[in-house]
C-alpha cells in the first residue's frame, strides 16, 4: 500500500471514530424527558405578573431593536403592570446618543406620533450591564447581594413571566452586545433552575430575531409558552425605515404584535389564540411559529391579560380587627 | 584552524553514517522520553483542569422521604380542683389520639406529611408555645361551654351531670384535627382551589420571610379643590402597630415605614355616582391601585412588601362607599386588600369639610382605620381567625367562644397556629431546596461548588435535625417539653440557609459546555503530537517485524 492508501485509511478510522463519540455524546447530553414534570392543571390563580424584556444589540444602527424592546415596554405598561414588576435591559442609549437627531426620543413610525422613551421609563439594566451572565443571574435568581430591587426578578410560584428578547440572532444563539452570545441550551437550563425553584408559574417567551424559532426549541421544563418570529433557515425583517434618523425604526414582527395590542386594553377578553391567529406571514416576510407542547392550557383559552395584564385579585375586608378597644368581659 | 580534540570527536561522531542499530535504539529513545512526558503529564493535566468542588452531604439530603412524618406534640395541662385520676386523664389522651386519627385524610403522593399529636397531663402549663391549659370547673348552668382566652389557656365548665373525659377528648381532637387539616391545606405549592370562584386569600398568605417591609400610606386624591391632609401616623403606629410588632418579633421583623401623598390623582377607575354618595364595586376594585403616579417604591432589596393606603378621595366624589354583592349593600368599613400587595381603606371626610381646610387625622380617628389595616395585615402574614377553633359549638359542647387579643392584634394561640405553620413550610422548603441542589451539582459536573456552599448545607442539615430535637425535648422527669416556638426558629433559619447556598451568586458558570467543545479545545494541540508519536511507534514495530523475519531467515539459511 502506498502513502496516500495509508493516510485514507487512517483519516477514516479517526472520522469513524469522531462520530462515534459524538453520537455518544449528544446521546447522552440528550434531556431525558425526566420524572413527568407535574403539570399544573387547576385553574388560573397566578396572583402577579412580570415582564423581562431584553434588547441586546448595542449602536446606532440597531436602533429598530431598542425601539422594538420600548414599545413592548409601553404596551405592557399601558396593560397594567407596574415598573417594579418589569425589568428592562437595553443594551444601548440610542436616545441620547449623539447620531439621534431627535434627541432624548425614540421612535418606532417615521410619523413620530409616540415617542417612546418620554419622561416616565425606567431602564433596569442599560449598557454594558446587559450580558450573558447578568440575563442567567436575573433568570436564576443569583444576583450579587448589593443589587437593588428593581434588578431582581423577585417572582414566586404564582408570577406569570412574559419574557420579550430581540437583537441578531441564528440558530440556536442570540448575540449579546456584539461580542458574545447565549445559546437555546442555556436559556432552557435556566428555565429549569427557575422551575425547581419555583420561580414561575407560566412564562410566555417571545423572540424576535433571525432563526428565532430555534431558540425555545431546546425547552425542556413545563408551562411555558413560546412564540418565534421566523423559522430556522429564515431571516427576520425589519419595517419603517425613518429617512430623518436614517435607520429603521421597527421590527416587522414586532410591529404587527403591537398593531394587534392597539385593539386590547386592561379589562380586554381577547386570547392568545387571537395573537397568533393574526400573524399574516405575507405581511411579517417570515413564518413566526408557537410552541404549545409544554404548556398546558388551550391557547383560546388563556387570556392575553394573563401575561401582559396586571392582576390583583381582592378581597373585601369586612370586618375591622377590634384593636385598642377594650376587652369584653 | 582545526577543532579541538573534544569538539572534533564530537562532530565525529555526529558526521558518522547512521547505522541501523543506532537509528532504532534512537529512536526507540525518542519514545520512551515523550511516552515518559505523556504518563506524568496526563496527571498533572488532569488536576490543574479539574474544578474545586467541596463534597456536599448527600446522603444525608437524599434521608428526608416525604412519607416520614413530622410529629408535632401538643401537650395539654388540666388544671381543676374537681377529683381527676391519672387514669382519667390517660383514657382522655388515648381517645383523643384515636379521634385525630380518624379525622385524618390520606396523604397526597407528593406531599409531606404532618402528624399533630396531643398529649395530656396535669398541672399548670409552663409558658412555652405548645403547652396548653385547660381548666375546668362546674359550670352553674346544664350546658356544657368553652371560653378560650388570650393567652394559652381555656376554661371549660362542664356541669356535674356531665363526664369530662369525652369532652375534653371532643374538644383536645377538634383543636388538634383543625389544625392539621388548615396546615395540610395552606401549603405554598398545594392547589386545592377550584376555579376562580372558589379563591380565597386566606389560601393564598405570604410566604415566611424573615423580614416584611410595610408601608403606610396616606393618599390625598384631589388638594387642588378638596383639602390637604395630615395624619398622626407615629402615635397610631406605636399605640396599635408596635404591640402587633413586637408579639411578631420572635419570628420575623416587620419593619414600619410611612409617608403621605398630597397629590395621588384620580384612579385609573372612575366611581359610579348614587344619589348622594359615590360607589365602587367588586370588579372595579381590580383596577383601583395605580401604581405609575403612587409612588410606593421600597428601598430593601429583598423583603417582601406590603403597602397599606388610607385614601382621601376628592370632595366630589365623597362619600365614596364599597358596594357588596348584588344586593348594593355598603361596606362598613370601606376597606379592600390586594392579594400580595396590601391594602386599602377609604376614608370619608364630614359632610360639613371646607375646601382648602387642612385635615389632621388624629389617632383615636385613626382607630379604626389600624383595625381594617390590622385585619389585612393578619391575611397577608397569614394568621387564620377564629384559632383554635372555628365553630360555635361540637356535639359535646354547646357554646364555645374565643376571645380576640385587642391589645397586641394576635392571641398566643393564633401566634403558635402561625409558627406551626411556618415551621411546616419552612421545613419543607428547606428539604425541598437542598435536595433541588444536590441535583443541581450532581448534572453540571464543570460547576464549582465553593466551601462556604457546604458549609451553609451542613448548618441547614444541623437546623433541621433539631426541629426533631426541640419538638420532641423531654425534661429529667419524663415530661413532655415540648418548644413550638424553638423548633419554628430552627426551621426558619434552615430554610434561609438552604436557599441563601442554592441562589449563591458562585452557582452560575458554564451552563452550556458539550463535548464537542471539549474536542475542539484539546484536539489541536494533541493531534500534531500525537500523528508523530503514533508513525513511530509504527516504524518501530515495523523494524522489529524486519529483523525478527532477517534473523529467522538468516537461521534457515543457515540450518540448509
Amino acid at each position: 500500500m502506498n502513502l496516500w492508501q495509508q493516510a485514507m485509511r487512517a483519516a477514516g478510522a479517526i472520522l469513524a471514530l469522531y462520530t462515534l463519540l459524538c453520537c455518544v455524546a449528544l446521546a447522552v447530553a440528550d434531556p431525558s424527558g425526566e420524572a413527568k414534570m407535574e403539570q399544573f392543571f387547576d385553574q388560573d390563580d397566578h396572583t402577579n405578573n412580570w415582564a423581562v424584556l431584553v434588547c441586546t444589540s448595542r449602536f446606532w444602527f440597531n436602533y429598530r431593536h431598542i425601539s422594538n424592546t420600548l414599545s413592548m415596554y409601553r404596551t405592557v405598561k399601558r396593560m397594567g403592570i407596574p415598573d417594579s414588576h418589569i425589568i428592562l435591559m437595553l443594551a444601548d442609549d440610542v436616545a441620547c446618543n449623539p447620531r439621534n437627531s431627535y434627541p432624548a426620543a425614540v421612535y418606532d413610525h417615521p410619523r413620530k406620533a409616540t415617542d417612546l422613551y418620554g419622561d416616565n421609563v425606567e431602564v433596569d439594566y442599560r449598557g454594558y450591564e446587559v450580558t450573558v451572565e447578568n440575563f442567567i443571574r436575573l433568570l436564576t435568581g443569583r444576583v450579587s447581594v448589593d443589587t437593588p430591587r428593581s434588578k431582581r426578578l423577585l417572582t414566586d410560584d404564582k408570577s406569570n413571566v412574559f419574557i420579550y428578547m430581540t437583537g441578531h440572532g441564528g440558530e440556536d444563539f442570540l448575540k449579546f452586545q456584539d461580542s458574545e452570545e447565549i445559546n437555546s441550551y442555556d436559556i432552557a437550563d435556566a428555565f429549569q433552575q427557575m422551575w425547581e425553584k419555583k420561580r414561575y408559574k407560566e412564562i410566555l417567551f417571545v423572540i424576535d430575531t433571525c432563526q428565532a424559532n430555534t431558540m425555545f426549541s431546546k425547552f425542556y421544563s413545563p408551562n411555558i409558552l413560546s412564540i418565534g418570529s421566523s423559522r430556522k433557515g429564515e431571516n427576520s425583517y425589519s419595517y419603517f425605515h425613518d429617512y430623518d434618523l436614517g435607520v429603521s425604526v421597527i421590527d416587522r414582527f414586532t410591529y404587527y404584535n403591537l398593531e394587534f395590542f392597539e385593539s386590547v386594553d386592561m379589562s380586554s377578553k381577547r386570547t392568545m389564540a387571537d395573537l397568533v391567529g393574526a400573524y399574516n406571514t405575507t405581511l411579517i416576510y417570515s413564518h413566526p411559529g408557537v410552541r404549545t407542547d409544554l404548556y398546558s392550557r388551550k391557547l383560546n383559552e388563556t387570556y392575553l391579560t394573563d401575561f401582559f395584564g396586571a392582576v390583583q385579585n381582592i378581597e373585601l375586608t369586612t370586618e375591622a380587627f377590634p384593636i385598642g378597644q377594650p376587652e369584653s368581659p | 584552524m582545526p577543532l579541538p580534540a573534544k569538539l572534533r570527536v564530537f562532530f565525529k561522531r555526529r558526521n558518522e553514517p547512521k547505522t541501523v542499530i543506532s537509528v532504532h535504539s534512537e529512536r526507540i529513545v525518542v519514545l520512551v522520553s515523550i511516552l515518559l512526558v505523556l504518563l506524568l503529564g496526563l496527571p498533572l493535566w488532569w488536576s490543574t483542569t479539574r474544578v474545586y468542588r467541596a463534597e456536599l452531604p448527600t446522603e444525608d439530603i437524599a434521608k428526608f422521604k416525604h412519607i416520614d412524618p413530622l410529629h408535632i406534640p401538643f401537650v395539654f395541662y388540666i388544671d381543676t380542683n374537681m377529683s381527676i385520676t391519672v387514669d382519667s386523664i390517660n383514657k382522655i389522651e388515648k381517645s383523643a389520639g384515636l379521634l385525630i386519627d380518624k379525622q385524618r385524610a390520606l396523604y397526597a403522593p407528593n406531599e409531606w406529611s404532618v402528624r399533630y399529636q396531643a398529649s395530656v397531663c396535669q398541672g399548670a402549663a409552663p409558658k412555652i408555645p405548645g403547652h396548653y391549659t385547660l381548666t375546668i370547673h362546674e359550670a352553674s348552668d346544664a350546658l356544657v361551654s368553652v371560653d378560650i382566652a388570650v393567652g394559652r389557656t381555656a376554661t371549660v365548665s362542664v356541669p356535674k351531670t356531665t363526664a369530662i373525659e369525652p369532652v375534653l377528648a371532643q374538644l383536645i381532637s377538634t383543636m388538634v384535627a383543625k389544625e392539621e387539616q388548615e396546615a395540610r391545606r395552606r401549603r405554598p405549592g398545594s392547589h386545592k382551589s377550584s376555579g376562580k370562584a372558589a379563591w380565597k386569600h386566606s389560601d393564598r398568605a405570604l410566604k415566611y420571610s424573615a423580614e416584611y417591609a410595610v408601608t403606610f400610606t396616606l393618599l390625598n386624591e384631589d388638594p387642588v379643590d378638596g383639602v390637604s391632609v395630615d395624619w398622626d401616623i407615629e402615635q397610631a403606629v406605636s399605640q396599635y402597630i408596635q404591640p402587633f410588632v413586637d408579639a411578631l418579633r420572635p419570628l420575623t421583623k416587620l419593619t414600619i415605614t410611612s409617608q403621605v401623598l398630597h397629590h395621588a390623582g384620580s384612579p385609573p377607575i372612575k366611581p359610579q355616582r348614587a344619589n348622594n354618595y359615590t360607589y365602587l364595586s367588586s370588579d372595579m376594585l381590580t383596577h383601583f391601585v395605580n401604581s405609575p403616579s403612587w409612588n410606593l417604591a421600597s428601598t430593601d432589596p429583598i423583603s417582601p412588601m406590603l403597602n397599606f393606603i388610607l385614601y382621601v378621595p376628592s370632595l366630589e366624589s365623597q362619600p365614596m362607599h364599597i358596594i357588596q354583592g348584588d344586593a348594593h349593600k355598603q361596606l362598613r368599613t370601606n376597606a379592600f386588600l390586594v392579594s400580595q400587595w396590601g391594602g386599602i381603606t377609604i376614608a370619608n371626610l364630614p359632610k360639613d369639610t371646607i375646601p382648602g381646610s387642612h385635615i389632621v387625622f388624629s389617632q383615636a380617628q385613626m382607630q379604626e382605620y389600624m383595625g381594617a389595616f390590622i385585619a389585612q395585615l393578619r391575611e397577608h402574614i397569614g394568621i387564620r381567625r377564629d384559632v383554635p377553633l372555628a365553630c360555635k359549638s361540637t356535639p359535646l359542647i354547646k357554646n364555645i367562644r374565643v376571645r380576640q387579643a385587642t391589645a397586641t392584634g394576635i392571641s398566643d394561640w393564633e401566634l403558635d397556629a402561625l409558627l406551626r405553620q411556618w415551621l411546616v413550610d419552612n421545613r419543607e422548603t428547606a428539604i425541598t431546596t437542598l435536595q433541588s441542589l444536590t441535583r443541581l451539582v450532581d448534572s453540571m459536573q464543570n460547576m464549582v461548588v465553593m466551601d462556604e456552599i457546604k458549609t451553609k448545607v451542613d448548618q441547614s442539615l444541623f437546623e433541621l435535625g433539631a426541629i426533631e430535637g426541640a419538638l420532641n425535648a423531654f425534661n429529667p422527669s419524663n415530661a413532655p417539653v415540648t418548644d413550638h416556638l424553638k423548633a419554628c426558629q430552627n426551621a426558619a433559619m434552615a430554610s434561609t440557609l438552604a436557599e441563601s447556598a442554592f441562589f449563591d451568586p458562585s452557582m452560575v458558570s458554564m451552563l452550556y459546555f458539550p463535548d464537542q467543545h471539549k474536542y475542539a479545545i484539546y484536539l489541536p494541540f494533541f493531534l500534531p503530537v500525537a500523528l508523530p508519536l503514533l508513525t513511530a511507534i509504527k516504524r518501530v514495530l515495523k523494524a522489529r517485524k524486519e529483523v525478527a523475519r532477517n534473523s529467522k531467515d538468516a537461521k534457515k539459511t543457515k540450518d540448509e
